[in-house]
């Protein structure tokens, strides 16, 4: 017993669940944890993008490399989504929704957070709370709604009555069921990662996390290519509709 | 663990903030650096076709003068092949012709000595015949 005390005393392996570090804003709260991670998130991309397109050489090195490797995954993903003719406009969402989760993700992964201390809560990857995925999620949501009314008008609304009106409860029902199960994905996903390697450094914390937080790591990849995936298929699909499907015949 | 706040609205602001910057330092130099060197191979690899091509031509080109030039000269030869032949013939018809000329010549020489002699012979007959007759007589 007393050497479960010992490692509970340790800073690693203590597990805060629901605990928040508020932020008062005038008569606003907000999670303070995010804020800091997501700054330090967002200040990793800004320096990797402009370290890549400071000196642009048409032979890219290093980190040039690196980032044109990841664009052109992108872009690749975005293509194969939305088509040839659409896809460019949406490369900078789809593209920051993958980097930024992707970032947060492994950022909760591998940054060693618990060695800051905060008067409440603890830090970790912002993508486990649940405020920043429903942030995104809606985001895309709004992203699909406008590339849909953008590109078809007012026909766009005729996707919920076609090809049958039998569907139209459905077609409503997918509009929130696709925000809703898109937040979720992500944040249990990635909640449940840093809980699982949490309780097993918890209980054993020698060597036998490891696996599990290289399966965390893993995850937490898939989990921003998935997101940035359907991000994308969503707002294909929207742009796409059923008189779409003439257009793809003789392509 | 579901507590909704101010949080929400503000990464939701904040994402947009970074997909502007990002915009502006990754997708679209980067993206424009891609582009770039999709149509920099693109029009370096049409040129070298065109080089190529060109270089295709142009062998063909020699190729078909070469031709052209080993039949002409085939055909000189067989030209002038032709024309010694016909000169030799016309020469050796030319000899046969003298040959023959000579041949007749000599021929009407003979046929005429021939003649000559015989009449001198026959003009001598009656007077070797009474010769003779006499010499029998006697």
């Amino acid at each position: 017993m007393p050497l479960i005390h010992l490692w509970t005393a340790l800073p690693f392996a203590k597990l805060e669940v629901g605990h928040h570090f508020y932020w008062h804003i005038g008569n606003l709260r907000v999670h303070g944890q995010v804020f800091i991670t997501t700054w330090f998130v967002m200040a990793i991309l800004i320096a990797a993008a402009f370290a890549a397109s400071r000196r642009i050489e048409r032979v890219p090195s290093g980190i040039q490399n690196l980032m044109e490797y990841a664009l052109e995954f992108i872009r690749d993903l975005t293509k194969s989504q939305m088509g040839e003719h659409e896809y460019r406009a949406w490369v900078p969402f789809v593209g920051t929704l993958f980097l930024f989760i992707f970032v947060c993700n492994w950022s909760g992964a591998l940054v060693p957070w618990k060695l800051i201390e905060l008067p409440e809560g603890e830090l970790a990857a912002p993508t486990n709370d649940i405020n920043t995925t429903v942030a995104l999620a809606l985001l895309v949501s709004l992203a699909y709604f406008y590339a849909g009314l953008r590109k078809r008008g007012l026909k766009y609304f005729t996707k919920y009555i076609e090809p049958t009106p039998v569907l139209l409860p459905i077609a409503i029902l997918e509009d929130f069921t696709k925000p809703l199960s898109l937040s979720f994905r992500l944040f249990g996903n990635i909640l449940a990662d840093e809980l699982v390697v949490g309780v097993l450094v918890l209980l054993v914390p020698l060597f036998v996390p490891l696996p599990v937080m290289a399966l965390g790591l893993f995850t937490s990849a898939i989990q921003a290519l998935v997101f940035a995936t359907l991000a994308a298929t969503y707002i294909g699909e929207a742009m796409e509709g059923h008189g779409g499907e003439h257009e793809e015949a003789h392509s | 663990m579901f507590d909704f706040d101010a949080t929400l609205p503000l990464m939701a602001v904040q994402f947009l903030i970074l997909t502007l910057i990002l915009n502006a330092l990754l997708y679209k130099p980067l993206g424009q650096a891609l582009d770039n060197r999709d149509e920099y191979i693109r029009t370096n690899l049409q040129q070298a076709k065109e080089r190529l091509q060109q270089a295709t031509e142009l062998a063909q080109q020699y190729e078909q003068e070469l031709a052209s030039t080993r039949r002409q000269a085939q055909a000189l030869i067989e030209e002038a092949r032709a024309e010694a032949q016909k000169i030799a013939t016309a020469e050796i018809a030319e000899a046969q012709q003298a040959v023959q000329a000579e041949l007749l010549k000599i021929q009407a020489e003979i046929d005429q000595e021939k003649q000559a002699t015989l009449q001198a012979l026959e003009g001598q007959v009656a007077s070797l015949s009474e010769q003779l007759l006499a010499k029998l007589l006697a």
